[in-house]
């Protein structure tokens, strides 16, 4: 109480379970910016935040899920239906821009609805359920495109795909906001306290009269959201509406979160360990590719990260468990 | 003494007495649906029945009964195993070196394949009861691992010089129209439906899943059973993937997909249509078999029937959906209030 402010607001930071996670980083990026002068030139800056724009939507799509102790199989089929639809709309039907990638968050708020919905409706294991959505929104992407893509994308969408003001690209407006927006939701809204509540313990989160229904719905919805928003950026990131894009989401989505400190089993995420992972995720990849070294590296170290994530979270619960009994 | 602590009825379906309980049970359900849709399809397409199109959907049945077989031993614990595509690329491109490369006799290079499945399979396994976390994020990990390391060593190149032994073996008929493939799933369900039915160690890994803590107080080794099931699972996945391997006519580090996730679907079709259930404990051999069964009944024929190859996996989704859906409404009628306390 006696402590200044400013050493209150050291302690919290000192509290906080990223600060690891945000040493590893600065020592990775020291490391690198020493041995490879490419590092630090605005070119590779840009690439880097390219890559950690689409990456860290995925991932948020996928905390919001593991927040409410659900998982979400089909983040990469719903991010690739929406880029589809956003295609699409744009060369068959000729809608304008706006509209288009308006329809394209409402697809993708849709999906998310439709997965909540049926997992709680059904009270089955969100896996089964969104393994199955995933092969029907799948199936709805290859039905409408015939595993063709669509080329004839909008000048303004490439235009914004393209633009960067020196290092930074311009499409890293779309997550910062994305971030902002779920960490507000995650730690200063009712709704949030909520999904966290129904994550940690279901039937107390009942008992105290929270709507698990409206907490599960919400948080599908909002995965869906962010799953759209990253299917849309890749678009223009690509500059053609692919059919396989979120194919290889679902590693990159979980590995995030879970090096970021969010427990599986619900309750507890944490959006800037999250971001921090898709940091991590992100210097690896340019790393590999700095380093001359096999890209197809990435696929073994992003599985060898989740297992070691995994173990040294596991670690701390024991610890903790420990001295909470000792 | 293991029977009468754990009750075979507990966990796998007891054959049933009288007619009633017959008809009721899932595996009568799934044959007629299956009956109704072979005569449905048999009827709008005369090509269905005819010697060729059976030869092929008997090559593709067998393989996708042991995709889920692979899988249906992990559900037996409560677990599952998203690494199945995974391991089977892994040990296939294994046993195409050693064939193509190594020279190796076909026999021993297709035991070493499975054993070198198996032991992915072990490694699931291990890590599971080890780290005490979910096998849904060990699996994910692992899948993401194996494929990393197959592809890594293969550099993405096929094996498209195999002995024609091994082709032609996948090429058998059996009656000019059974794929000798079947048979070989079917020697599968013979030995499953021993283990699970008639042996103590399927028991075993039945009351493991059913209750782990409950088995762990009786004294059983539920982590031992976790490690067998896993184990199990990696064999069999790579005898689904060798098989595969004899259809395509070459050892494809893409035949399952991007890391291995195109065979997750059929995998967790079959085992759920077929009753099996994903919290463990309860197990239906025939049911993953007949569920297998539909799956392939049901695309073949929609394909025979032009619509489009796309749209068969959005309406193969949409039968998991409902397969789901039907066994937690049935789960509800049955529900006894004695059961629950017990």
């Amino acid at each position: 109480m006696a402590s200044p402010p400013g050493s209150l607001v050291i302690k919290s930071i000192l509290r906080q379970d990223w600060l690891g996670l945000l040493l590893v980083v600065v020592l990775a990026i020291a490391g690198l910016a020493l041995s490879q002068p490419n590092f630090l030139s605005s070119f590779n800056i840009y690439v880097l935040l390219l890559g950690f724009s689409l990456s860290v939507l995925i991932a948020l799509a996928q905390m919001v899920i593991i927040a409410i102790g659900q998982m979400n199989l089909s983040v990469g089929a719903i991010g690739g239906l929406a880029a589809i639809s956003f295609a699409g709309l744009m060369e068959v039907v000729g809608l304008p821009v706006p509209l288009a990638a308006l329809a394209g968050l409402a697809i993708g708020i849709l999906c998310g609805c439709l997965n909540g919905w049926i997992t709680h409706t059904t009270g089955l294991s969100a896996f089964i359920i969104t393994l199955a959505t995933l092969s029907i929104f799948k199936g709805l992407n290859l039905g409408i495109t015939e595993a063709q893509p669509f080329y004839d994308i909008a000048p303004a969408v490439k235009a914004f795909g393209n633009a960067r003001m020196g290092p930074i690209p311009v499409m890293l407006v779309a997550p910062v906001i994305a971030i902002i927006a779920v960490w507000v939701l995650m730690n200063r809204t009712v709704l949030g306290r909520q999904m966290l509540a129904v994550g940690g313990n279901p039937n107390a989160a009942e008992l105290s009269g929270i709507s698990i229904r409206r907490a599960v719905v919400a948080a599908h919805a909002i995965s869906g959201l962010l799953a759209a928003l990253a299917g849309m950026l890749a678009v223009a990131r690509l500059q053609l509406g692919q059919p396989t894009i979120g194919d290889d989401w679902l590693i990159i989505s979980f590995a995030a979160p879970v090096i970021g400190g969010a427990v599986l089993a619900g309750g507890h995420v944490s959006v800037i360990g999250t971001c921090l992972g898709v940091v991590i995720v992100t210097l690896i990849n340019n790393a590999l590719v700095l380093y001359g070294i096999d890209p197809f590296f990435v696929q073994l170290l992003l599985g060898a990260l989740i297992l070691a994530a995994v173990g040294i979270n596991r670690y701390h619960e024991v610890q903790e468990q420990a001295r909470r009994f000792a | 003494m293991a029977s009468e602590a754990f009750p075979a009825s507990r966990g796998v379906k007891r054959y049933a007495f009288g007619w009633q309980s017959f008809l009721a049970s899932n595996e009568v359900g799934l044959l007629a649906v299956i009956a109704v849709f072979a005569l449905v399809f048999a009827y709008a397409n005369p090509g269905f029945t005819s010697p060729f199109n059976l030869y092929a959907l008997s090559r593709v049945l067998a393989i996708d009964v042991v995709i889920g077989f692979s899988m249906m031993v992990v559900l037996v614990t409560g677990g599952l195993n998203l690494a199945v595509g995974s391991i089977a690329v892994s040990a296939v491109m294994v046993g195409g070196y050693l064939m193509q490369v190594a020279g190796l006799p076909i026999p021993l290079a297709v035991v070493l394949a499975i054993a070198f499945g198996t032991l992915l399979g072990w490694i699931n396994g291990f890590l599971t009861v080890r780290m005490r976390v979910h096998s849904f994020i060990v699996t994910l990990a692992t899948m993401s691992i194996f494929f990393g390391a197959m592809i890594l060593a293969t550099q993405a190149d096929a094996f498209n010089e195999l002995p024609r032994a091994f082709i032609g073996f996948g090429k058998e008929r059996v009656f000019g129209f059974v794929s000798i493939l079947l048979f070989v799933a079917l020697a599968v369900w013979l030995g499953l439906m021993v283990v699970f039915h008639l042996t103590g160690l399927g028991r075993e890994l039945l009351a493991a899943g059913a209750s782990p803590a409950a088995a762990r107080i009786s004294g059983l080794r539920v982590d031992r059973a976790t490690i067998i099931c896993h184990s199990l699972s990696g064999g069999l996945a790579t005898l689904a993937g060798l098989m595969l391997t004899m259809r395509n006519g070459a050892a494809l580090p893409s035949m399952a997909g991007h890391i291995g996730s195109d065979w997750l679907l059929p995998a967790f079709l079959a085992p759920v249509l077929g009753g099996t259930l994903l919290t463990g404990g309860v197990v239906s051999v025939t049911g993953t078999l007949l569920g297998a069964t539909l799956v392939t009944v049901l695309t073949n024929g929609l394909l025979q029937l032009q619509i489009g190859e796309f749209w068969v996996q959005l309406f193969l989704g949409l039968v998991l959906l409902l397969a789901v859906t039907l066994n937690s409404l049935r789960r509800a009628f049955t529900w006894r209030p004695h059961r629950a306390a017990s």
